[in-house]
């Protein structure tokens, strides 16, 4: 029984680490940035395949797909930032989120036209084996993954507390006109805060790979728990998204331990429902406050 | 430190194409000295300090930093050219630290992190009160102390002409003489000063040449002596009275 | 050409008005005819679905176009309301024609549950929940009971030819189209449609001003849902069978966010112009390509309008309308300074 609980709980410690990691981008570029960014699980799914032609064709390690993913998708990110977002910035809110949710719906298309809707896995050499300490199995893969997930979000963390460009982030997502005055190009800064959102997406989908399947078309499904996560750790904040990724895990291990998988999903959306009815009035003050 | 003067002529600015808020402004701010720049509300002083400063561009005339012309240069090289902004209203990061606030005034130095900590330094020996300070979020001080750290902030890369956009506003009577009493201390170093303010009073007892904008226009100007018996009278013109 | 149907608003004349409300009457006379003399299975086919995806269009149009509200999800509705009649179909035998309405009112209750803890929040997140909503229902009508699953139900073909059959949807949808757009007229022309362009331009000045925003966008909300859900009453007596991955389909809502977007969202005309412009254009390229290629082109095309025509067709038309405009005006129009 004990041994039961633990292992729910280690997958769920586990698992919410990734979790926490697909909401990171997320939470960082709409409190920093005001940006809801609806393609993110778009770019989380190109991450994916990433470390699935990684490995098909070269046959990379999935962990070092997981480093190379972050230069690849920031640069893809600062390009969205300039074709994009810098053109939506001045306008209404609706056409922002018009326009992502184009680049989305074209991501998704076009990644169903190079890979087809199959659903595909990532395997590596110690894709089967598995740790056992006291009675509770780890497989590798999710270790691998969540300590890479850890060391994402501390690495994250460390620059925005203690390099002064994470500094200047903080301080244009807490007043940008005074960031102005300062000399920071708040466009350029920008562009840089984005791309790290996108490297956080395209890393959080290598390590999803790991541990899941997955296809094209299934990828909005990773909006659904980013989004969640963004909503129980509030915006922008690198520690409480961790937490609330570790949260999210814990329920969804504990959930397909007493339900069918695909109820999880219902109850994700129960979650979300309760948390934007209570948390809304910190939602929408927290917006530039919480980094 | 000889600093450079800034001088305006010609100048139309505004922020929408074909309804100019500044239109003619010509200006000079000494070397080394006290400008003030008075005005009713909505005569263009903030606008005329947001040019100078590089987040607006003239749409007709010049903006002269000592020979060079800097109207068309970006927001960031005018810091590079030692030109510092105080801006009106509060300008702190309330979550970043006081260290952390000021730091980031060193932004355009960041290439030479050595020389930004040694300015940073001297800032924090400049303000001893605020080094003590510190580690504290800018938020959580007082206004005076958040005003102090603002104007530390400016400082760090050590500019030469100061703008300085109603520095008093919301601060205590004690607080603003404080903050007059540090204008008269950075001209006396030798910086140019030029500073909008509607607080006249105190404003031209620091000055040492005074301009009056009257819907974007130059309308009168003289030194110091030649305003201070008439306040009365140009207040009371202002409001139509 | 779609100049000609836009209502002049301040400087025009009478009769330019009158001109441009007699060749909307003219077109709908015209379609009233074809769809009494037409002949052509495939064309009657295709109008009546480009009416159907006219009044979804229209009814997004309400709280997205006006009110800036996006919902990523409008399919989760519109399966609602085909599930509603296919349920009582199956268990009770009552005719959709019949229980179209009862679809409406369950879209309309589910609209105000998902509404309730988004409308409160602003528009993106409304977005991302509607987007999200729809996998959670598709999900149960995956697995419940009473829906069968993914056997889907079956409902009744009517005793009808099949040209008898799409002429009757084809006029039980432009009905509905006219009577929807009769609606977003209203409520353009009304206090609502004022209420709902503040929440747009300025949720929080809106407020202030004393627009009841929740309560606006809640209703609204509902009226949306409610039309949506008996379109999807009353298509699933057109196809005859619903299942979840069909009728939940994340198409129909990517559709209608298109086809608004493209027409113009927030004017009465826009879903009229961009229903019939997508499946039309989409319709031609069936043939030629894959539909994934199909909403490749599409998502690129509503991003190029995003970022460069904002407000489609019909901003375009405008801007241009008052370009032309202001020309001859220039000399005798604008008083001195």
């Amino acid at each position: 029984m004990i041994t039961h609980v633990l292992s729910i709980v280690a997958d769920g410690v586990l698992l919410g680490l990734i979790y926490a990691i697909t909401g990171l981008g997320l939470s960082l570029v709409l409190g920093v940035m005001g940006i809801v960014n609806v393609a993110h699980s778009a770019f989380v799914m190109l991450g994916s395949f990433l470390a699935f032609e990684l490995f098909r064709r070269f046959g990379v390690d999935p962990v070092l797909a997981f480093v190379l993913a972050l230069p690849v998708f920031f640069v893809l990110g600062t390009v969205v930032y300039r074709v994009v977002i810098t053109r939506v910035q001045s306008a209404a809110q609706t056409q922002g989120l018009v326009a992502m949710f184009g680049l989305m719906v074209l991501i998704e298309n076009l990644g169903t036209i190079v890979w087809t809707t199959d659903t595909r896995v990532v395997t590596a050499a110690y894709t089967n084996t598995s740790l056992e300490v006291g009675g509770v199995v780890l497989p590798y893969v999710r270790l691998i993954a969540g300590g890479l997930a850890l060391l994402l979000i501390g690495a994250f963390w460390a620059f925005l507390r203690f390099t002064l460009t994470g500094r200047a982030i903080r301080a244009m997502a807490q007043n940008p006109e005074a960031a102005r005055i300062v000399g920071v190009d708040i466009q350029r800064l920008s562009a840089v805060m984005f791309g790290l959102g996108i490297a956080c997406a395209g890393a959080a989908g290598v390590a999803l790979a790991m541990v899941f399947p997955f296809s094209p078309n299934t990828q909005v499904v990773w909006l659904a728990w980013a989004f969640l996560v963004v909503i129980l750790g509030g915006l922008g904040n690198v520690a409480n998204t961790l937490f609330a990724g570790v949260a999210v895990g814990l329920i969804q291990a504990v959930c397909t331990a007493v339900m069918p998988f695909d109820y999880v999903y219902l109850v994700l959306y129960v979650l979300l429902a309760v948390i934007l009815t209570v948390r809304r009035e910190g939602l929408s003050s927290a917006v530039r406050r919480t980094i | 430190m000889t600093a450079p003067s800034l001088a305006m002529s010609g100048l139309f600015a505004g922020y929408v194409p074909g309804h100019p808020i500044l239109r003619g402004v010509d200006l000079t701010a000494q070397s080394g000295r006290i400008t003030v720049v008075l005005g009713p509300n909505g005569a263009g002083k903030s606008t005329l300090l947001k040019t100078a400063a590089g987040f607006l561009v003239p749409l007709r005339g010049s903006v002269m930093l000592g020979d060079t012309d800097i109207g068309h240069l970006p927001a960031h090289r005018h810091i590079a050219l030692g030109i510092g902004l105080l801006p009106q209203g509060r300008s702190t990061f309330p979550d970043l630290s006081v260290y952390e606030n000021i730091e980031l005034g060193g932004w355009s130095m960041r290439s030479d992190r050595k020389r930004l900590a040694a300015a940073v330094e001297a800032v924090l020996t400049r303000y001893p009160h605020l080094r003590e300070l510190r580690h504290r979020a800018a938020g959580s001080l007082s206004g005076g102390q958040q005003r102090a750290v603002e104007i530390a902030r400016m400082l760090v890369p050590d500019p030469t002409v100061l703008l300085v956009d109603e520095p008093s506003v919301g601060l205590s009577p004690i607080v603003a003489r404080q903050v007059y009493q540090e204008l008269r201390a950075l001209k006396a170093e030798g910086r140019t000063i030029l500073l909008v303010d509607q607080d006249v009073r105190a404003a031209i007892a620091i000055a040492d040449y005074v301009y009056v904008l009257g819907s974007g226009r130059n309308d009168v100007e003289g030194d110091r002596s030649a305003f201070e018996g008439d306040l009365g009278a140009m207040v009371r013109g202002w409001l139509g009275v | 050409m779609f100049s000609v149907f836009l209502i002049p608003t301040s400087t025009g004349s009478r009769a330019a008005a009158a001109a441009v409300w007699a060749a909307w009457v003219a077109v709908l006379i015209g379609l009233a005819a074809y769809g009494l003399f037409g002949t052509r299975l495939f064309l009657l086919s295709t109008l009546a679905t480009v009416f159907m995806y006219a009044v979804l269009t229209q009814a997004w149009n309400l709280l997205g176009g006006y009110g800036g509200y996006l919902n990523f999800g409008l399919v989760t509705f519109f399966g609602i309301g085909a599930y509603t009649t296919g349920i009582l179909f199956q268990y009770y035998e009552l005719s959709p024609f019949l229980t179209a309405p009862v679809a409406g009112l369950v879209a309309a209750i589910a609209g105000l549950l998902i509404g309730f803890p988004t409308l409160r929040l602003r528009g993106a997140y409304f977005a991302l929940v509607t987007m999200i909503i729809t996998f959670a229902v598709q999900i149960l009508a995956l697995n419940l009971t009473i829906t069968q699953g993914a056997l889907g139900i079956y409902l009744p073909r009517l005793p009808l030819s099949p040209l008898a059959v799409e002429r009757l949807f084809y006029f039980v949808f432009l009905g509905l189209l006219v009577l929807v757009t009769a609606v977003v007229w209203a409520v353009q022309h009304s206090n609502i449609g004022g209420a709902l362009v503040a929440i747009r331009e300025d949720e929080d000045a809106a407020e202030i001003v004393g627009v009841r925003t929740v309560e606006v966008k809640w209703a609204v909300n509902a009226v949306s849902c409610f039309i949506v859900g008996v379109t999807g009453g009353l298509y699933a007596q057109r196809i005859a069978y619903i299942e979840p991955t069909g009728t939940f389909s994340f198409d129909i809502s990517l559709n209608v966010v298109l086809m608004a977007v493209i027409g113009g969202a927030g004017t009465w005309q826009g879903p009229l112009i961009g229903a019939p412009v997508v499946l039309l254009v989409a319709d031609l390229l069936r043939v030629t390509v894959t539909s994934e290629v199909n909403r490749v082109i599409f998502s690129l095309i509503v991003i190029l309008i995003a970022l460069f025509v904002p407000g489609g067709v019909m901003g375009a038309v405008s801007r241009w309308r008052r370009a032309r405009a202001a020309k001859p005006d220039d000399v005798s129009g604008s008083p001195a300074p």
